[in-house]
């Protein structure tokens, strides 16, 4: 068997694992990352970037269909037809594009990437099945970067018609009928792009409200939308199981049968853990997550794990931030997990973003002050013709530093990062008030909800 | 006639803002406007109109170019001008009409009509006379003129007439080369009009950066705008509804003429002081016929307050805001304070533009050692998605202490990214603070973070 010897072996070619090899050769850390995919994991190939292509897609041929009956915005145009098979091809050439731009990423970096899938002897060796054969790898640091893949509906086998959202995003034709389980974020951006593409969507969700880790204020303007937009939401709802032959989801309590032509199943991810011989090495879990400390140390010297295989957010930045961290420390520098923050976005209709505190997070006995700020009293909004939606403020009453900032509404998903920076820098909601935001810019409903704060809104 | 703590000459974002404040703070306080609706030269002929337009014929851009490499087939669409410029309207009527439901709330009194300072604490409108304790001026600015060129606001127009012309011309000549000039030209190039550039320097956008400078201007050449650099404008003709320009380049004094529908002009603001009576008062003016203001926004009479277009500094409507705030503290006996070391500023074109704090050229000029972190758009993954890989990210910070002076981009969502860096250079933020902070993935933002990876030791994706 070949054998090869390195400093750093980074297993997963995503974005938390290609960050930090790519960051660790530069360093000068001799690295070599494994994939058995394509580099770019699930966020590049059947992720992030594939279905925010087919979202801006959706949004603009649905922008389109709506101004054929007669938009406001003057411009005259027949409904367009919409050329699936094309659109699949732009955004595979999208993703293809960055794919190998990671490629290139690694390559100048000086990664030595072996294609193949990883499986452990012990932890610090680990056994590849390449295309040439099987490689073993010594190396003194390993960091697991394996990801996550889509978690299933038991009685719901992924197959055929039902989907998981790789296969959704691989789909030829947009589903007629179209049953989306669960309305998670990734189950709304979805199932919201479909709909503009034309399929009848149904999106069920056991639990009692879409995405149940926000407020009920904060995601009513996305709820208004689906209702807007004509699809149908059926809250409380399991289901009970698939009928291929009739192609029928069947539906608990004394719900009719759903007939539908394709099922998306996303209730959620789990970390992907097995078939590497992770077992064996006895790493402490933190439930189906592999536990690690602020350096992304797990229970082992010398092993690393990043991403969506390490409790928390399950979102590409956070597992790169972490890959940074990995790299640095493996250079021997000094640095550790101290972000105040990671911000989230759903790329929903509209987009909602948060970082820090949501109002029902403020610890107990802590007196905190919310605000709120409209973006129907935002210029910048009244002209995109976009006004749903608010910027939200939650201070800590005592001091009135930001302890959170929440949004939904025409472009947030720019906005978020800079809210991050405010909760990081420890602000008070005094010091955003009096820092000039550009007119007309979407980002003013920031300042007017941090002046509401501290005293009244200039346009509240 | 009434007395009122404070009286507020001017509507437009400074007055306005400064009247409610005024409100707020407990003063009783009217704000005088002469035109049909609140909101000024920005909400009525300014950046909120430019706005509408500009995001109607982006929508239209988007059709023609980019649909069909992503599957959306079908006829070219066409414009429909009369129902764009009702769109366009219509915004303007909802945000002004806000303006006014915000001064019934808050009990400011619109006094109806143009003002006048017979002397210090009064104001008189039409027949009127009122009196106030403190006097604002924020009556804001109007388009320059320039010599040879007779404004119709027909076939040459300001950027007034340009934002309500009967029909999209087939062509266009623009005089100068400013943000008010490339904002305009871009909406009729995207309607259609053959759009002609004419610039007295070198360089597009005077003052910005020097690569944003260069970086804009090739894009919008592709775009399809025609430029003419270094050229003096000497007349314009209008015979019959058609216009002749005539320039002379500076370089070899040779005279051109050009032909087009419509001329705009749009060779910068100039402060509108007019029918206020300052002469008689003895206020102090700067030698470019800008009130000169202390460090109070008062003039040199007391009692008599200034800001926005009218004194110097950039002609922004933030900036204006943010004066208007202050000075309705300072007169409320707070302390209103501006930071004028961090002003963005923005262009709504495709790709937008902003900047905000020093550029590389006002840093050397000052002798101050500094590191330039650049990332392009090319790198990121949403503007790739998107078709908007065009262009970039400068963050400017200092060589020794990694503080952040400044940012340049270009690049899509660029009014809405520079307001993270000035939140930032408000703190004094190095860098290293902003590189620090977890930005969302997959969004344009990733690309300010990068830039500030690369004043420290390297971007991850380039």
């Amino acid at each position: 068997m070949n054998e090869l010897r390195c400093s750093l072996l980074v297993i997963g070619g995503g974005p938390g694992g290609y960050v930090c090899a790519s960051r660790a050769a530069r360093l000068g850390v001799d690295t070599i990352l494994v994939e058995g995919n394509r580099v770019g994991g699930t966020c590049l190939n059947v992720g992030c970037i594939p279905s925010k292509a087919l979202i801006h897609a959706a949004d603009l041929y649905h922008a389109a269909v709506m101004q054929s009956r007669g938009g406001m915005l003057g411009i005259t145009v027949a409904a367009p037809k919409l050329d699936f098979a094309r659109t699949q091809e732009w955004s595979r050439g999208v993703v293809d594009k960055l794919c190998a731009g990671v490629g290139g990423l690694l390559e100048r970096s000086g990664v030595k990437t072996l294609k193949g899938w990883a499986r452990f002897r012990d932890g610090k060796t680990v056994e590849v099945e390449s295309e040439t054969g099987p490689v073993l790898v010594r190396a003194e640091n390993v960091v697991i970067a394996t990801g996550s893949r889509p978690a299933e509906v038991p009685g719901l086998a992924v197959g055929g018609r039902v989907l998981d959202s790789t296969a959704a995003l691989a789909l030829p034709e947009p589903p007629a009928r179209l049953a989306v389980i669960g309305a998670g974020y990734i189950g709304l951006e979805l199932g919201t792009a479909f709909t503009k593409l034309g399929s009848k969507v149904t999106l069920i969700e056991a639990g009692p409200s879409i995405l149940p880790q926000y407020d009920e204020r904060l995601t009513r303007p996305v709820r208004r939308r689906l209702g807007d937009l004509g699809i149908e939401l059926r809250l409380g709802t399991r289901s009970t199981g698939w009928n291929d032959a009739t192609g029928e989801l069947g539906l608990d309590g004394d719900n009719d049968p759903l007939g539908v032509d394709a099922v998306l199943v996303t209730v959620g991810r789990m970390p992907c853990t097995d078939g590497m011989g992770l077992d064996e090495l006895g790493l402490r879990q933190n439930g189906p997550f592999i536990e690690v400390d602020d350096r992304c140390r797990t229970s082992m010297r010398g092993v690393y794990a990043i991403g969506d295989v390490t409790h928390g957010p399950m979102l590409a930045h956070r597992a790169m931030a972490q890959g940074e961290i990995v790299a640095d420390v493996v250079a021997g520098h000094a640095a550790a997990w101290d972000k105040a923050c990671v911000p989230a976005v759903c790329f929903t209709d509209p987009e909602i973003v948060s970082v820090g505190l949501l109002p029902a997070e403020v610890p107990e006995g802590v007196a905190s002050k919310v605000s709120e700020f409209p973006f129907r009293a935002n210029g910048r909004a009244l002209t995109l013709d976009d006004t749903d939606g608010f910027v939200r403020i939650v201070s800590r009453e005592s001091d009135h530093v930001i302890l959170g900032i929440q949004a939904t509404g025409p472009g947030v998903s720019e906005l978020v990062s800079g809210f991050a920076v405010a909760i990081e820098a420890g602000l008070r909601a005094e010091d955003l008030a009096g820092t000039i935001h550009a007119h007309p810019t979407l980002s003013e409903a920031l300042q007017e909800a941090a002046l509401m704060q501290v005293s009244m809104a200039n346009h509240g | 006639m009434a007395n009122y703590d404070v009286i507020i000459i001017g509507a437009g974002p400074g007055g306005y803002v400064c009247a409610i404040r005024c409100a707020q703070l407990g003063l009783k306080t009217a704000c005088v406007e002469g035109r049909e609706t609140l909101g000024g030269t920005c909400l009525n002929v300014g950046c909120i109109p430019s706005k509408a337009l500009l995001h109607a014929s982006h929508m239209l851009h988007e059709a023609e170019h980019n649909f069909a490499a992503m599957g959306l087939k079908g006829k070219a669409p066409s414009v429909d001008w009369p129902q764009m410029l009702a769109y366009k309207d219509e915004t303007i009527g909802t945000n002004t009409k806000g303006i006014e439901f915000l001064f019934k709330k808050n009990k400011v009194d619109w006094i109806k009509g143009w003002a006048s300072i017979p002397a210090a604490g009064k104001v008189k409108v039409g027949e009127e006379v009122h009196e106030a304790k403190a006097i604002i001026i924020a009556s804001g600015s109007e388009p320059a003129s320039l010599p040879g060129v007779e404004v119709d606001e027909k076939t040459v127009v300001t950027s007034t007439g340009a934002l309500a012309l009967a029909k999209v011309p087939k062509s266009m000549v623009v005089i100068g080369a400013g943000v008010i000039g490339l904002e305009l030209g871009s909406v009729y190039a995207r309607l259609g009009a053959e759009v002609t550039v004419v610039e007295y320097l070198d360089a597009i956008t005077p003052g910005m950066d020097g690569e944003v400078q260069k970086t804009f201007q090739r894009i919008l050449k592709k775009q399809g705008l025609n430029f003419v650099m270094g050229a003096a404008v000497q007349k314009t003709e209008v015979n019959r509804g058609k216009a002749k320009v005539t320039y002379k380049l500076k370089k070899d004094d040779s005279e051109h003429v050009l032909e087009a529908e419509t001329v705009l002009v749009a060779t910068g603001r100039k402060p509108y002081t007019q029918g206020l009576g300052l002469d008689a008062l003895g206020i102090e003016m700067t030698k470019r016929g800008q009130i000169a203001v202390g460090k109070d926004w008062q003039t040199s009479v007391k009692g008599i307050y200034a800001i926005g277009d009218v004194i110097e500094g950039p002609m922004l409507a933030h900036k204006a805001e943010d004066e208007g705030m202050a000075v309705a503290e300072q007169v409320a006996g707070k302390h209103g304070h501006v930071n004028y070391g961090v002003i963005p500023g923005v262009i709504y074109t495709t790709p937008e533009v902003a900047t905000v704090g020093a550029t590389e050229d006002s840093l050397k000029a000052a002798g101050v050692a500094y590191k330039v972190g650049k990332f392009s758009f090319m790198g990121n993954a949403r503007a790739k998605a998107v078709f908007q890989g065009e262009g970039f990210v400068k963050l400017l910070a200092d060589k020794e202490t990694d503080r952040v002076l400044g940012c340049h981009i270009i690049g899509p969502g660029a009014g809405d990214l520079i307001h993270e860096i000035c939140v930032a250079m408000e703190f004094g933020a190095s860098a290293e603070d902003v590189a620090l902070t977890c930005h969302a993935h997959p969004t344009f933002s990733e690309a300010v973070r990068e830039a500030a990876l690369a004043c420290g030791d390297g971007p991850i994706h380039s």
